[in-house]
């Protein structure tokens, strides 16, 4: 039973991991821009909400309601103010600075703010499905986890459903293949970017409201999960959402199986190194060289 | 180099239509450098228009600057309507669509999303889009791509991506067609299909504007010609 319960709390944080991985790569297929600030909304939704109904006692779903909506305008100005500036400006960046360095800088400033904000202090969110957990046949599941795994099905489907059905969804994949080519049609891939970037921001919030009670969030939890998150993009080659899924939830079962079975201390580092073992064996069909090559 | 207005030569039998599209004193400069200067030049609707003119004298900056990819002085009509300065969208929206020069294509998309993409530009429905009558046409245009719609667009051959280019730009159901370089790269064979389509198209009632390199090609489809040598005024540009 032990295998049995690894894998399912592997699952539970693999499909964090493979949210996170699915925002990156929807976002750089738009806009062709790395978004490691992607776990930092995460921490700022865990964090506020913690802040506005412990300390400032107001009731849960206002304080709810209240952080989605600031850290959808905070996601929204962002892109409206540096993102226009930086990518499309008469001075515009181009390439690496551009890829990596905005979000780098937009991460370190939200952990920042937090900081000032939120304190040092280990928080959470207060659970959201309350009770013991739910066993099944000697197997035990977190309410919580029930409800992170909730959120990450019905996130993903709906990914796969809109870039797989509608036009809307395809207009998005041809706004980051050729922005050119795009607007020739008629699609606004300005628009695209904008809409996609403060969507994934309140997913990644909403996903820290309802993980926070498992794991707990202090104001540098979102770079870790930004990490995590951006390696299992990249098995995905950043731009494949359905290979990013799949390698997040890999990620998360083959860390909860070497926690168990290997050393609580030194499965992380053992998990790394395999990571980097295949990247080394099979960099084609892991889609890194398409990573690197565009 | 001097500064004329470009010439045009009317060589066509019909009677001219309505003006389909008007272009006005119409100058596009990259930072210092001029590459389009005053160009003034009308088609008129069911034409079948060439720019002629060799390497590097402005033929596609004037598409460019038309289209809005480019910024622009002058002015553009699109059947009477002033056209906004910078605005691709617009034209899409308005009935003309280019078809530029390197395809510009999504490589990693299907050969079927590439064209069914450009129906973006007067709905945002797959269904109505699938089932629409431009769609339908654009495909039709090409029997030979129907083996590879599922392929990734990127993939194909040269002559391919540009049957490609061409349905999609016909899939936005333009009232006017323009066309850069259609045959730059092409082997003759493949060429000549290309202008077949071309002429079915123009048969078909859409005003066409072809921009050409070699202008004896393209006479054989255009009834007028709008020709661009150090008429419109090229400083500082190197084929």
């Amino acid at each position: 039973m032990k295998l049995g319960n690894l894998i399912i709390a592997g699952i539970v944080t693999g499909s964090i991991y493979a949210t996170f991985a699915v925002c990156v790569s929807v976002w750089y297929r738009v806009s062709n821009i790395l978004n490691l600030a992607v776990g930092d909304f995460a921490m700022v939704g865990a964090l506020s909400v913690d802040n506005l109904y412990r300390v400032r006692g107001l009731p849960l779903p206002a304080a709810i309601a209240c952080t989605l909506v600031v850290v959808a305008i905070f996601a929204w100005l962002y892109d409206m103010v540096v993102l226009r500036l930086a990518a499309d400006g008469r001075g515009r960046a181009e390439g690496i600075v551009l890829t990596f360095f905005f979000t780098f800088a937009l991460s370190f400033f939200i952990d920042g703010v937090a900081k000032m904000l939120f304190g040092t202090d280990v928080h959470a969110a207060p659970a959201l499905w309350n009770g013991q957990a739910i066993a099944v046949a000697n197997l035990h599941v977190d309410r919580a986890g029930i409800l992170v795994l909730a959120c990450a099905v019905l996130i993903g489907g709906m990914f796969w459903l809109y870039i797989r059905y509608t036009l809307g969804g395809k207009a998005l994949e041809a706004s980051g293949e050729n922005a050119v080519g795009a607007r020739i049609v008629g699609i606004d891939t300005r628009r695209y970017r904008r809409l996609i970037f403060v969507a994934t921001a309140v997913i990644a919030a909403v996903f820290g409201i309802v993980e926070s009670p498992i794991t707990g969030y202090t104001y540098l939890s979102g770079a870790t999960i930004s990490l995590t998150g951006f390696i299992a993009a990249a098995y995905g080659g950043f731009r494949k959402p359905g290979r990013a899924l799949i390698a997040g939830l890999s990620i998360g079962v083959l860390e909860a199986l070497l926690g168990g079975y290997v050393s609580a201390e030194y499965g992380d580092t053992v998990m790394y190194a395999i990571l980097a073992a295949l990247v080394l064996a099979w960099p084609r069909g892991l889609g890194f060289e398409s990573a690197v090559s565009g | 180099m001097t500064d004329e207005a470009p010439q045009d030569h009317d060589s066509g039998d019909r009677p001219p239509g309505p003006v389909a599209l008007r272009v006005a004193g119409l100058s596009v400069a990259y930072g210092n450098v001029t590459a389009v200067h005053d160009a003034t030049f009308t088609v008129a609707e069911a034409d079948a228009c060439a720019i002629t003119g060799p390497n590097g004298n402005g033929k596609s900056s004037i598409l460019l600057g038309i289209t809005g990819m480019v910024r622009r002085r002058g002015t553009v009509e699109v059947f009477g309507t002033q056209a906004p300065n910078g605005d691709v969208r617009w034209m899409a929206r308005h009935g003309l669509t280019l078809v530029p020069e390197r395809r510009q294509l999504y490589p990693d998309l299907s050969a079927w999303d590439n064209v069914i993409l450009g129906c973006y530009s007067w709905t945002r429905s797959l269904g109505r889009a699938r089932r629409s009558g431009s769609f339908g046409r654009a495909l039709d245009l090409f029997p030979e791509l129907k083996p590879h719609l599922q392929q990734a667009a990127g993939t194909l051959s040269g002559g391919q991506q540009q049957m490609v280019a061409i349905a999609r730009g016909l899939a936005s159901n333009p009232k006017i067609l323009v066309v850069d370089e259609p045959c730059l790269g092409l082997a003759e064979a493949v060429a000549r299909r290309v202008y077949d389509a071309l002429a079915r198209i123009h048969a078909d009632g859409t005003t066409l504007i072809v921009v050409e390199e070699a202008p004896k090609r393209a006479l054989t489809l255009c009834n007028r010609r709008v020709e661009v040598r150090n008429g419109v005024a090229v400083a500082g540009v190197t084929a």
